[in-house]
């Protein structure tokens, strides 16, 4: 899933990226308001990690102005303003969660989750269809009751069509759901992703739509 | 026009208009009556006087001796029998002539004693009269006595009839001075009526300066008291800003530490390291938490400025609460459609609320609900209840103190219900916890300052 981090520290924004793709994100960083705003595909990230104090301008402008133009992408502000006054006026200018510096690097990862839950409309830890189970926090993932063993970029592959069952996902949709932008993609490098996939969850489940892309049904 | 109040300066200038107004029409009274009944006197003796010397002018001794008036006085109440307005012409030897008036009694002859016309006070034949008399030599030369008397009840019924109606002008004309007295007052004090009613709604929080224009003489206060809000409210965002700031510093790099202590902790041969920064990091963070919740707080009551206003401040918070605690319900209950205004700091009042609201909001099981009570007199409480577990009463004590947490497993600093006892105790609110029927109740009362 791909994350965009909005941080103006070069250093904090360089660890949180790091320990980020460490726990499977594709990460992208905007170290400025307008690098932020500028950004082309914010609305297809799974969630925006936010800071408020920015050199260029303030973060709850930005906020509002994505959620003026009707951005639905989750926002996690991350900040080291830690009133209850900023705290209010971010959540009502469209924040989903208000998190304050310094945070342990497993309570912002259980609070993404949340946000992703959240999104899905479900509270449960596990997405689930059919028999095969996701559990993004425990990171395990389960057929018929049986522990599954997928590698990294496998158990993304599956966490996105988890997320997005029913949708058509074209070959940009996962390369950008899977790398963060200036990572390196090889142009097959999907099709192998499914085949491997298909290999371990099923060949049914996924059904390839020529020129369209790939739908995981339900 | 207002009741003047102890103390008041409209008291002091009633008083003093009241004091000048009696002194003067009591002066005039006194120095009227004075000389109108002197003026009086002295015509009512010299009309006396007249008919004296008119009654000798008439008086005659007839061929057989005996005392005649050639024509009756020309004042006819010397006629009339009784009406205190008596003559007699005495001679030895003859008979008395009297007045027609004169029915019963004698007049007292010996004021006419001399041919020089005298008066005294006498006992007359209808009480105290005035009466006037003097000799003349009749034909034989003897004295012939000319008395004429007069009631002093009629010079009296003359004053106090005059007394009577001036003392009934000399009341209305004061009635009209003090009524217009006070109107002038009132109208005086206009502009410091309209400088206590802006004080109340500026110390009442409903404004947030002095409103109004003021004359010249206190218009200078006015505008300073003004200048020394912006002032004050200047400072207390300086204040706010500068602890943000701070926060910022402080908090960036900690944050960086916070992290590199938690790579440590990852490693075998530093873990114990690590362990140490994050528990002295986490030290830290709650004293940066803790200092700057102190250092953002306005001191609490509103000297000035916009007040909080109930319910509207608690909307955009619990909305803020709904993102936060997806799944639980926050509901408001509100005693009254009226709105309150609270003359306490609305960044204080909300970071209390807020505090107050995610910690019901983190134990709730599926609700939260927040009631105000019947706003009365600019006081009011506020109850905050969750349906969860509440806290064993006798660890209710321990929940204000700093850094107390009964549930690691749920985030927090352990600082929110210190913070809060503070910044109530500044603005002289109550914050209590209480177990209510289905978990804990917090609640916040903010006593009525109409009394101060």
């Amino acid at each position: 899933m791909r994350l965009l981090v909005v941080e103006d520290d070069p250093e904090l924004g360089r660890r949180l990226t790091e320990r980020l793709r460490a726990a499977d994100f594709a990460v992208e960083l905007a170290t400025s308001r307008s690098e932020a705003e500028d950004w082309p595909d914010v609305g297809r990230m799974g969630a925006v990690i936010l800071d408020l104090g920015l050199p260029d301008g303030s973060g709850l402008d930005l906020l509002r102005h994505w959620r003026d133009r009707r951005l639905e992408t989750p926002i996690l502000i991350l900040t080291a303003r830690g009133s209850w006054q900023d705290k209010v006026e971010g959540l009502n200018a469209g924040a989903d969660d208000f998190v304050v510096k310094p945070v342990r690097f497993e309570e912002l990862l259980a609070r993404l989750n949340a946000l992703f839950r959240r999104q899905q409309g479900t509270r449960a830890t596990t997405i689930a269809a059919g028999d095969l189970a996701l559990d993004p926090v425990a990171r395990t993932a389960t057929l018929a009751g049986a522990p599954l063993a997928l590698s990294r970029q496998e158990f993304r592959l599956l966490h996105l069509f988890l997320r997005r069952a029913g949708q058509v996902l074209s070959q940009t949709d996962i390369l950008d759901d899977l790398y963060a932008l200036d990572d390196e993609r090889e142009p097959n490098t999907v099709e192998v992703l499914v085949g491997r996939l298909r290999r371990k969850i099923g060949r049914t489940r996924i059904t390839t739509l020529r020129g369209h892309g790939y739908r995981f049904d339900k | 026009m207002r009741w003047p109040v102890p103390g008041s300066l409209r008291l002091r200038f009633l008083l003093a208009v009241s004091l000048w107004v009696l002194l003067g029409i009591g002066a005039i009274w006194f120095s009227a009556v004075r000389i109108f009944s002197h003026h009086v006197e002295q015509s009512y003796h010299e009309e006396l006087e007249v008919h004296v010397r008119e009654l000798g002018g008439l008086t005659e001794i007839a061929p057989d001796g005996r005392i005649v008036l050639s024509r009756p006085l020309s004042d006819p109440r010397y006629a009339e029998p009784l009406s205190g307005f008596y003559w007699q012409v005495t001679a030895e030897g003859r008979a008395p002539l009297r007045s027609a008036s004169m029915t019963r009694g004698r007049l007292d002859e010996s004021i006419a004693h001399s041919p020089e016309i005298l008066h005294r006070l006498n006992s007359g034949p209808t009480g105290p009269a005035i009466t006037y008399g003097y000799t003349r030599k009749g034909p034989a030369g003897e004295d012939i006595h000319f008395v004429i008397s007069t009631d002093q009840s009629e010079l009296d019924r003359l004053i106090n009839s005059f007394t009577r109606d001036l003392t009934a002008w000399l009341a209305a004309l004061a009635a009209l001075l003090l009524a217009t007295g006070f109107a002038i007052i009132s109208f005086g004090l206009r502009p410091l009526d309209r400088l206590a009613r802006a004080f109340a709604r500026l110390r009442h929080g409903e404004t947030e300066e002095l409103e109004g224009r003021y004359p010249a003489e206190i218009a200078p206060l006015a505008a300073d008291l003004n200048a020394y809000i912006r002032q004050n409210e200047a400072m207390i965002a300086r204040a706010r800003v500068q602890a943000g700031n701070l926060a910022h510093c402080l908090r960036t790099p900690l944050a960086i530490i916070t992290d590199e202590a938690e790579r440590l902790a990852q490693h075998d041969d530093s873990r114990a390291a690590g362990a140490v920064l994050l528990d002295q990091a986490g030290a830290m963070e709650q004293q940066i938490e803790y200092q700057l919740a102190r250092a953002r707080s306005g001191a609490g009551r509103k000297p000035s400025g916009r007040g909080v206003v109930l319910p509207d401040v608690v909307l955009p918070i619990l909305r803020a609460m709904e993102r936060l605690h997806p799944g639980k319900r926050f509901t408001l209950v509100s005693g009254s459609d009226q709105r309150a205004v609270l003359p306490l700091d609305p960044v204080d009042y909300t970071e209390v609320l807020s505090i107050l609201l995610d910690n019901a909001g983190k134990w709730a099981r599926s609700e939260v609900t927040i009631s105000i009570d019947q706003p009365h007199a600019g006081g009011c409480t506020v109850a905050i209840a969750d349906d969860g577990p509440g806290i064993p009463e006798a660890q209710i004590p321990q929940a204000f103190a700093v850094g107390t947490r009964f549930d690691p497993e749920v985030a927090g600093s352990g600082l929110g219900l210190a913070i809060a006892r503070d910044l109530c105790d500044a603005m002289g609110a109550e914050l209590t916890l209480a177990n209510g029927a289905g978990g804990l109740v917090a609640r916040l009362h903010y006593p009525s300052t109409s009394g101060e």
